[in-house]
């Protein structure tokens, strides 16, 4: 629960026009001050120079975690330590980011981020002595290879320590009088999560006066645990002739958990001290989940400076300070507490002490302050054309946690639109000072009762233990080393490319003066990024279509008032034309159950939805979102090439079926327990999704009728292979067709599309398909083919929007094959056979396109789907509709 | 106090080097600031995604701690 957001107010330093000005690159917003900021301001909100819009994707790739044990050596028969295979697949990250910034008057401006992540992968959940016997061996089920760890917090119940409460375990197995070994080695206990997503929007409005500025913001984060609403407000003063320019904003964020508390470790897991403080609650709803609810609320301040020194150097510096209240503490993370119960030591070795380890859900203070200072330098090197970039920060707060960082970037121009930047970053903090890896405290862990038998209170002593105490090894004392490489193409036409890779390594030696957490906390991480940006100052300059629009010469061109549903819709005009777009899709299911056309009930679904055997979960919702980038080139005036990368995410909720048999009955008990946790959590997962690539040919175009034919192969690049979370000692295995990101299978797109346009009428029609060309993906299947027949008509409302009416017809086969791998099926999604069927749809759209102004040529389109009859294959899930919006610019 | 003394110590020897490093550069003597390796943050996309992930994984007030933060897990 690391987190707290808000938009920063950072206020762009430029006016109007500025971005024209010599002075304005160097006074360009304190966004690095800004990015620095106690937690509150986010570094996404940056102030852009001029109008733009940026999209970028990153994946985060954590490496393996080396995790130990108390074992039995193999060969000498001892007991000893040793490491233990690490099946567990590290956290991944895919995030897709998108910002623009407009003008909407000549003072006033309008910045938007969306932002979203969706992560899944293995994490620590508590850390303990590794002879205490956690992360015990999982042997293969023919019981002759060791082929991970099982998460279990801890592997005896009882555990041994010397009399300095060392942790101790027999020299030989089970022989008391062996004599006893300390081993103070820890390790972590991993514990795997499903995918889950995160999004985030956020806004700011600026105005500007010639030297001053005020802005105010806002937005939203959202996940299924966790939801934080910020808002901000900030002023700019220029100074100096601009040589100083100062800025003070404050911010509030006030933020929502609601974890469900994984029943699988609830076992073995004390939640009791949030119980008892009102802070769970139990919906019988859903499988009876126990849900952990806290509320913490963030108030930031910052102020900030930068100046520029001469006219080879700038700086700037800053300080902030954050206050913060609630409830801090991560729902999912415990600390394990050995309990030494003085009256129980029949099995102590000589001279120590038995105990009995139990985890307790961790507890943090539920107030902190922060503050930040901060400085950065810049320096022009004129024989290289380069400028090197210093950055100090220091941070402390009274959790007692004080930290170290710097940085140093070189930027490198190349000549010819490249920019080569190199960075190096060192990072130190200390231990929070409940900070623990681990606790023992000198009493009995025994459940009280009252006269009437009732559980009461706590079964331990809270004053016997610290009032706070975490094992995160976000708050233990450690360093941390990074480096890294961004390269920027900038293009001719306003557009520029950027990629960056860093790899990251957090190590305990690495701390300031020593002293730092054990290696076996020890991590790394890789990350790499892609970005487009589009300058739209740059692109109204540079002529094109756009300087065509600004001359009120064109506004709808042949086959461009398609509506947004439809794709490859239109050619570019000429060749050495550019086309940049984005284009969302959104669908949702949720509602009846169908087989073929109609409704059927939880009965009919239990006994056939599920091949031979019975069902026990139906889908409740299934959303699905698509975000894409529409690259189109005209390298002649017959052919466009067009490219579309993808990133898709999707949800789904599931639900009990009424009349299933009970699972425990039918089911392996251990896979049993996997139900619940299906309807608890839902289903959550995104990442990149296939990449299209299109080449359309004109084959008819005179006055009013224009023809093209559109060739397309779709590449594999979306995952087909994510799994759930292993739990109660089954595997998750893949999880439903539906949610997998890709084919799997490289495709053919093929597609014929005939526009026509007469006065304020436009019309069209298209025929297309999808046919996969391998038999089967990786993981054994392949989705069905797919043939999809439109027809539309537009009328021009004005000269600068247009409404239009679509119907269209899909037909897609089932799938092929099914999964190679493990899949649990509880519900018809699991199998091929309930997937594709035929379906009639009717869209309603309006086109625009701004008809002057900066912003001139740029097109907006939305289109809503409604279904009109559904004929699915098997069991699915009801449509509710469609919703495409598309924004686009030639130039 | 004792941190808000160390806090404002070091502001204090921040604003000093910034007085005494100052000169007066008119308009168009900033051809070399205006260039965009010159701008305090070359590269806010790529910036912003860093202190995105570090945020989530160190306990320093830097950056934003938003990512994955709401399991925490991450």
């Amino acid at each position: 629960m690391q987190r707290k957001e808000a938009v920063v107010v950072a206020i762009k330093a430029s006016k109007g026009n500025g971005h024209k000005l010599p002075e304005n690159a160097s006074l360009l917003a304190l966004t690095s001050a800004a990015l620095v900021l106690p937690g509150l301001f986010s570094p996404l909100a940056n102030a852009a120079e001029t109008d733009e819009v940026d999209f970028q994707y990153s994946h985060y790739q954590e490496g393996k975690r080396s995790i130990s044990s108390g074992i039995i050596d193999p060969v000498s028969g001892d007991n000893t330590v040793a490491g233990i295979k690490n099946t567990f697949n590290p956290i991944e990250v895919d995030s897709l980011h998108g910002h623009a910034n407009v003008t909407l008057t000549d003072r006033i401006k309008f910045a938007f981020n969306y932002t979203q992540d969706t992560w899944g992968g293995a994490t620590p959940i508590a850390t303990a002595p590794a002879v205490f016997g956690g992360n015990a061996e999982l042997v293969s089920a023919d019981g002759l290879t060791v082929v991970g760890a099982t998460p279990y917090l801890q592997g005896f119940n009882q555990v041994l320590l010397d009399s300095k409460l060392n942790p101790v375990q027999f020299a030989t197995p089970f022989d008391p009088t062996s004599g006893l070994i300390r081993n103070n080695q820890l390790s972590h206990t991993l514990a795997t999560a499903s995918p889950e997503t995160r999004k985030q929007g956020d806004f700011k409005l600026t105005y500007e006066w010639d030297e001053v500025a005020l802005s105010g913001g806002g937005g939203i984060s959202v996940e299924d645990d966790y939801e934080s609403r910020f808002g901000n407000i900030g002023g700019r003063w220029d100074l100096n002739q601009k040589r100083t320019t100062l800025n003070l904003d404050l911010s509030y964020t006030n933020s929502d958990t609601h974890a469900t508390l994984n029943h699988d470790t609830l076992p073995y897991i004390d939640i009791k001290a949030y119980d008892l403080r009102g802070q769970i609650d139990t919906l019988s709803s859903v499988a009876d989940a126990q849900i952990l609810h806290g509320n913490r609320q963030d108030w930031g301040t910052h102020f900030g400076v930068s100046q520029v020194l001469n006219k080879d150097a700038l700086m700037s510096a800053d300080v902030s300070y954050t206050r913060s209240t609630g409830y801090m503490a991560n729902p999912y993370k415990a600390v394990s507490v050995v309990f030494i119960d003085p009256g129980q030591q029949t099995n102590a070795p000589p001279g120590g002490f038995e105990g009995r380890l139990k985890a307790l859900l961790e507890q943090r203070p539920d107030e902190r302050n922060q503050w930040n200072l901060g400085g950065r330098y810049v320096q022009y090197l004129h024989n290289l054309d380069a400028a090197l970039h210093f950055d100090y920060r220091f941070s402390a707060d009274d959790w007692g946690i004080q930290a170290h960082t710097f940085e140093a970037d070189w930027v490198q121009p190349l000549g010819s639109g490249w920019t080569v930047t190199p960075r190096v970053r060192y990072y130190s903090q200390d231990a929070a000072d409940f900070y623990t890896p681990w606790l023992v405290s000198q009493q009995a862990y025994k459940q009280k009762f009252d006269a009437k038998g009732h559980a009461v209170g706590l079964s331990y002593d809270p004053g016997k233990l610290p009032a706070n105490f975490s094992s995160d090894q976000r708050l233990s004392g450690f360093g941390a080393l990074s480096g890294g490489i961004s390269v920027t193409k900038r293009f001719a036409k306003g557009l520029s490319l950027e990629t960056g890779f860093e790899y990251y390594t957090h190590q305990g030696s690495f701390k300031i003066g020593g002293g730092g957490e054990g290696s076996y906390a020890d991590f790394d991480y890789w990350v790499a990024n892609a970005a487009l940006k589009v300058d739209l100052a740059a692109l109204s300059l540079g002529g094109g279509s756009i300087a065509n629009a600004h001359a009120g010469h064109t506004h709808f061109d042949h086959g461009g008032q398609a509506p947004a549903g439809v794709m490859f819709s239109h050619m570019l005009h000429q060749a050495g034309d550019f086309m940049v777009g984005y284009r969302y899709m959104y669908g949702n299911q949720s509602g009846n159950m169908l087989h073929g056309t109609d409704p059927v009930s939880d009965q009919a679904i239990v006994a056939n939805g599920c091949g031979l055997n019975p069902c026990f979960l139906r889908p409740g919702s299934m959303t699905m979102h698509m975000h894409m980038l529409d690259l189109m080139y005209a390298p002649t005036d017959w052919l466009t090439l067009m490219l579309m990368p993808q990133f898709v995410d999707m949800s789904m909720s599931m639900g009990a079926l009424n009349g299933a048999p009970d699972p425990q009955t039918v089911l392996d008990f251990n896979l049993s327990q996997h139900i619940p946790h299906h309807i608890q959590s839902g289903h959550e997962t995104g990442g990149i999704g296939d990449l299209g690539m299109y080449a359309m040919f004109k084959l008819f175009d005179k006055g009013i009728h224009h023809v093209h034919a559109t060739a397309g192969l779709s590449a594999p690049t979306g995952d087909v292979d994510i799994q759930l979370a292993r739990n109660h000692q089954v595997d998750g295995g893949f999880i439903d067709y539906g949610m997998q990101l890709g084919s799997g299978t490289w495709d053919f797109k093929p597609s014929l599309t005939y526009t026509g346009q007469l006065d304020q009428l436009s019309w069209g029609t298209q025929a297309n398909g999808i046919v996969r060309m391998d038999s089967q993906n990786k993981s054994g299947y392949a989705l069905g083919n797919l043939f999809q027949a439109t027809a539309w008509g537009g009328y021009n409302l004005t000269h600068w929007l247009i409404a239009s009416v679509r119907g269209i017809y899909t037909l897609q086969d089932s799938i092929q094959g099914q999964f190679n791998g493990r899949i649990n099926q509880f519900g018809p999604m699991d199998y091929p056979s309930n997937y594709g069927g035929q379906y009639w749809d009717v869209g309603f759209g309006l086109s625009a396109v701004v008809p002057s102004g900066d912003l001139a040529g740029n097109r907006l389109s939305v289109e809503w789907l409604q279904p009109v009859e559904d004929k699915v294959n098997g069991y699915q899930l009801e449509r509710d509709g469609a919703l495409s919006a598309t924004w686009s610019v030639m130039f | 106090m004792e941190l808000i003394k160390q806090a404002a110590i070091r502001l204090l020897l921040a604003m000093c080097l910034f007085v005494a490093g100052c000169t007066v550069v008119q308009p168009w003597e900033r051809g070399n600031l205006a260039k965009s390796q010159m701008a305090l943050e070359p590269n806010p996309l790529q910036t912003g995604l860093r202190a995105h992930i570090n945020g989530s994984r160190e306990a320093a007030a830097v950056g934003n701690a938003a990512q994955g933060g709401g399991c925490g897990c991450y």
